[in-house]
């Protein structure tokens, strides 16, 4: 039978396609209203979960990672809502309170390296000022971290740069680092503290030009400090990353 | 030069605190170290004169652990900088030989002014020597204190209406 191409026709395809669609968005509806009823479901338990455990996340590194990774999975940040029942339990205040030592250790360690400190050392300095008891003192790296990517809302001001193997630096000055950076930091932190240009030849086939550019930045950053006196060529220095100072008591 | 101990900040094992920093912000954390750290070792060493042309037989300025100096022209802008704040001057015109002041003469002369009226004797010749090195004094910080600068300090006192010019040639001063 041939098919003609009629008003017809069309009229009929366009109602087909309506049904379909209808169709679609119901089923769509469905999931949507299961799904937001799972998500209620589990959000009541999580915070049942929550206000039981709350000794224990503010207490246990261990167990607040977890809870952070549970959280995160379903979308829920216990961090930026500090309305509702996320606020009563404390677990915010927590974040916050560390956020607000962080900065304090940046700003007292400025003097000597320039706004860039490397996280072991921010914890090393945080822990002992926040004092002896054993509650205070288990601050993990992972805390320190969600802590500072919280810092991040106030700009660029706040940065944390990967360096490779687990190591982290905080950046606490205005000024955007870019990859160069983060891999002329990585390469210093391997060779006690310094860099030169025809090491950054050596080890990242970096043309002159492209080291000069990033490692002077980094001097007029102030996060780096330029040594004339080596015979062959200038050495660029990083006292963030350089020992002595790193374990320095002021 | 005298073996004292000494704590080091750890800027002097840092070699590029040798070298004069080329950022106006960090070189100016640079000088202030130095600045603290050359009053600080001038206090432990008793050193009351720093010859800039001598400036590599000081521990100070030359680190043989790591081979770096510091270099005279960037010694002397310390120095100056020290200068301003009354904690150095030059002696000579070149700007080699320097006197360092770790206490300003200001506070050494309310020092010796403190000591002369806690023991009443305001009033009577004393002599440099016996300042210096009389055993009333060891106890004091001005003990041992080098001769030039004493009477520097001595002069702050002269200028404060405090001290007599009576004596002066003969090693006595006199303070009322």
């Amino acid at each position: 039978m041939r098919r003609r191409a009629g008003l017809g026709a069309i009229q009929k395809q366009k109602l087909e396609q309506e049904k379909y669609k209808d169709k679609g968005n119901e089923i769509q509806e469905n999931q949507f209203e299961q799904m937001t009823k799972q998500l209620e479901v589990f959000k009541v338990n999580l915070e049942e979960f929550a206000s039981k455990h709350k000794n224990e996340i503010r207490k246990n590194p261990e167990f607040r990672r977890q809870f952070q990774d549970m959280c995160a999975s379903i979308g829920v940040d216990p961090l930026s809502s500090g309305k509702g029942f996320w606020s009563v339990l404390g677990i915010g205040d927590f974040y916050y309170e560390l956020a607000v030592q962080i900065v304090e250790v940046c700003l007292a360690t400025n003097e000597k390296n320039g706004g860039l400190i490397g996280l072991d050392e921010l914890r090393t300095r945080l822990i002992k000022a926040r004092g002896q008891s054993k509650q205070h003192q288990e601050i993990s790296k992972d805390d320190l971290m969600r802590a500072a990517q919280k810092l991040k809302i106030f700009g660029s001001g706040f940065n944390i740069i990967p360096m490779g193997k687990g190591k982290y630096m905080v950046q606490s000055v205005p000024g955007e680092l870019s990859m160069d950076h983060s891999s002329i930091l990585q390469q210093a932190e391997k060779n006690q503290a310094f860099i030169s240009i025809s090491y950054l030849r050596r080890e990242l086939n970096w043309e002159t030009e492209r080291s000069k550019k990033a490692l002077d930045h980094m001097v007029d950053q102030g996060l780096a400090w330029i040594d004339l006196q080596n015979p062959q060529e200038k050495l660029y220095y990083f006292p963030s990353l350089f020992t002595a100072c790193v374990n320095s008591a002021s | 030069m005298t073996d004292v101990e000494i704590d080091w900040p750890w800027q002097y094992s840092f070699p590029p605190f040798f070298t004069l920093q080329p950022h106006p912000e960090t070189r100016s954390k640079q000088v202030a170290a130095w600045k603290s750290l050359i009053l600080t070792y001038c206090q432990k060493t008793k050193t009351y004169l720093i010859d800039v042309r001598e400036a590599s037989q000081f521990s100070l300025f030359n680190n043989s652990t790591i081979n770096r100096k510091l270099e005279h022209n960037v010694i002397i802008s310390i120095l100056s900088e020290l200068h301003k704040t009354g904690n150095a001057a030059s002696v000579d015109k070149a700007k080699n030989r320097w006197e360092i002041y770790w206490h300003t003469l200001e506070e050494w002369a309310s020092m010796i002014y403190e000591f002369i009226s806690s023991r009443g004797m305001q009033n009577t010749v004393v002599t440099l020597y016996e300042l210096m090195h009389g055993e009333d004094t060891q106890e004091e910080e001005f003990y041992g204190m080098q001769q030039d600068v004493l009477i520097k300090a001595l002069k702050v006192l002269e200028g404060a209406q405090m001290r007599d010019h009576i004596g002066r040639r003969c090693s006595r001063c006199k303070v009322f």
